[in-house]
């Protein structure tokens, strides 16, 4: 069985040889690590006073040119690592979103500002700083919003690309220059004016989630003719303890376009996986009528039971995640934890198929080593127990 | 009470912004003070609106609201109150820690500790633990809130308890902890206070330990 029959058959809810792993993206620190480091690292480039001045004067000018082609490069890393590590499925992201305002902000094309910074370990990485629209004027002068069929062009020729290279090695998880359509409102007009404008710009936000809608449609359509089988989309519905907003909302805003995408999705073959982060346990049946076959995060931090969902909804979506990156894959850790959670999270959740192991989320931080002790172990004692 | 200070707790609980300005202009053509508009109409409403998140009815973007709406008329009240009415619950310094560029989770704190009558001192982002101390230390504040998402950043929470401890202040200073990353276990490993889970507990806890203090 390869890894993309083993990933497909358990979102399925088929039987498997064994419980297969997900990995939810590698940073620089983790692939650099894998695949060696290069020989000069960002943080290096961008700290160089003559790089510095030609990105504060040129930046929305060259990020295509200059800037593009290394973030292509290094998505290219997080799934060349991932397969070197040894995971069956991985979160294939090509990331075009970016536009360079200088050197130390990044807007995305669908209106939030990014800071650059360092990691800690020598590479750039970047957060999230502030909405880039506060206004109706200036949502309607906002320069860089995306041709939806020119991304969907260059994702299917990203994905063919390393599809080919590593395709037979790992299960892609895709995710095309389109993130969640809740989550870039969020980002784009900041969350604390998010409730005000859904009075008050009720128009904009609807123009804002159709062109969220077109974006994730598209590039999930060329994705799937480039071969990829999965569809990954990131949108994070809630926070530690809950959802960002009432269900009912998030329902009767963003339920329609996320019905639609997953029914194109599924009508061409796809699978759909959600990546929600935070406390969804009063959403996940919302997420499992969307349509979608698998679940990512059930972040341990926050105050959602994984156990629980298994319970409750573990039949209908397969569960995908359960190992926690605030400690377990830090070097804080001890790896006898690791294979102590692993066991703990297969003894729970593999019971009846319908669970695939792997970090909640990416970060910056997580040594290799960790994730291969957490592959290891879930090979080594990863058996499907079928009802 | 009085119909028109009913009016001003139910248009917080209903989330009714349109209405706010219309029913606290009411309350003060009827000669009812800013600082009882605060206490006994504001207050009232954000307790409700606290009570209705923690109960699952109501969520993140309604607490919001609600302090929307707050913002919306305190600028009007606050400018007709004396300086003698100025009564602040306690004082806090409010910073995301050292190395973490988030946010959102430190403004919605922010927003309902000043609703709720303390006096908030806002240090932003990427706050090293030396200004939290030096502005604890200026201000004679009573409580810091950090902030912290990122994981990597835990051990600037660590920083901060460390330097108010070689500064003195250690015992005269409560420190709370929220965030992604943040738990009761972390709270302990990092030598805080108050591990809360969300911006209403870390406001009804505050309140609870002012009451002690006073």
């Amino acid at each position: 069985m390869n890894p993309t029959e083993r990933i497909i058959r358990t979102l399925e809810g088929k039987p498997v040889d064994r419980v297969p792993t997900f990995c939810a993206g590698l940073e620089d620190r983790t692939f650099n690590e894998v695949l060696g480091e290069p020989w000069l690292k960002t943080k290096t480039i961008f700290a160089n006073p003559l790089i510095k001045s030609l990105l504060n004067n040129w930046g929305p000018k060259i990020t295509k040119t200059f800037v593009q082609p290394q973030i292509t490069a290094g998505m290219e890393k997080r799934i060349e690592a991932a397969a070197a590590l040894g995971f069956d499925a991985t979160w294939a992201l090509y990331d075009e979103t970016f536009v360079l305002i200088d050197s130390r902000t990044m807007a995305r094309f669908t209106g939030a500002l990014f800071e650059l910074i360092d990691d800690g370990f020598g590479n750039m990485t970047y957060m999230y700083k502030a909405p880039g629209i506060k206004t109706r004027e200036a949502f309607n002068a906002w320069p860089y919003w995306p041709d939806p069929d020119a991304v969907a062009h260059r994702a299917y020729k990203f994905f063919k690309k390393t599809l080919a290279k590593y395709g037979d090695r790992v299960c892609f998880c895709g995710q095309a220059s389109a993130y969640g359509i809740q989550e870039s409102l969020l980002w784009t007009i900041g969350f604390e004016k998010v409730p005000l404008w859904i009075r008050k710009e009720k128009d904009l936000v609807e123009r804002f989630i159709t062109m969220a809608e077109e974006l994730c449609l598209k590039t999930s359509m060329a994705m799937l003719d480039a071969g990829v089988k999965i569809i990954l989309q990131s949108d994070d519905f809630a926070f530690k303890t809950g959802p960002m907003m009432n269900p009912k909302m998030i329902e009767s805003l963003f339920g329609p376009s996320y019905r639609r995408i997953i029914k194109s999705v599924h009508d061409r073959g796809g699978k759909y996986i959600l990546h929600s982060c935070g406390d969804n346990t009063v959403l996940f049946d919302m997420f499992i009528d969307w349509g979608v076959d698998g679940l990512h995060a059930y972040e341990n931090t926050s105050t959602v039971d994984i156990f629980k969902c298994k319970e409750r909804h573990g039949d209908r979506v397969t569960i995908i995640g359960g190992v926690g990156i605030d400690y377990l894959l830090t070097e804080r850790s001890r790896d006898q934890e690791i294979v102590d959670q692993v066991k703990l999270l297969i003894e729970k959740l593999a019971t009846g198929g319908r669970f695939i192991l792997g970090p909640i989320h990416g970060m910056s931080n997580m040594p290799a080593d960790k994730l291969r002790v957490m592959i290891d172990a879930c090979k080594k004692y990863g058996v499907y127990r079928t009802n | 009470m009085s119909n028109a200070l009913q009016s001003v707790i139910k248009a917080i609980d209903e989330l009714d912004f349109d209405n706010i300005n219309n029913v606290v202009q009411i309350c003060l053509d009827e000669g009812i003070s800013p600082l009882s508009i605060i206490q006994d109409g504001i207050c009232k409403g954000l307790d409700i609106v606290g009570e209705k998140f923690n109960t699952g009815e109501y969520f993140l973007a309604d607490l919001v609201m609600a302090g929307e709406i707050v913002n919306e008329v305190m600028p009007n009240l606050k400018a007709r109150m004396n300086s003698s009415d100025a009564v602040q619950k306690g004082k806090v310094v409010m910073a995301t820690v050292k190395g973490d560029i988030h946010e959102i989770g430190k403004n919605i704190v922010c927003m309902l500790l000043d609703a709720n009558g303390f006096e908030v001192i806002d240090l932003g982002i990427d706050v090293p633990a030396e200004r939290i101390v030096n502005t604890v230390k200026e201000k004679k504040a009573s409580f810091i809130g950090l902030s912290c998402l990122l994981s990597t950043m835990v051990g600037s929470i660590g920083e901060v308890v460390e330097s108010l401890k070689r500064e003195g202040l250690r015992e005269k200073v409560r420190v709370f902890i929220g965030g992604a990353c943040t738990s009761e276990q972390l709270k302990d490993e990092m030598g805080a206070d108050v591990y809360s889970a969300t911006a209403v507990d870390a406001v009804r806890t505050m309140e609870k330990m002012c009451g002690a203090m006073t």
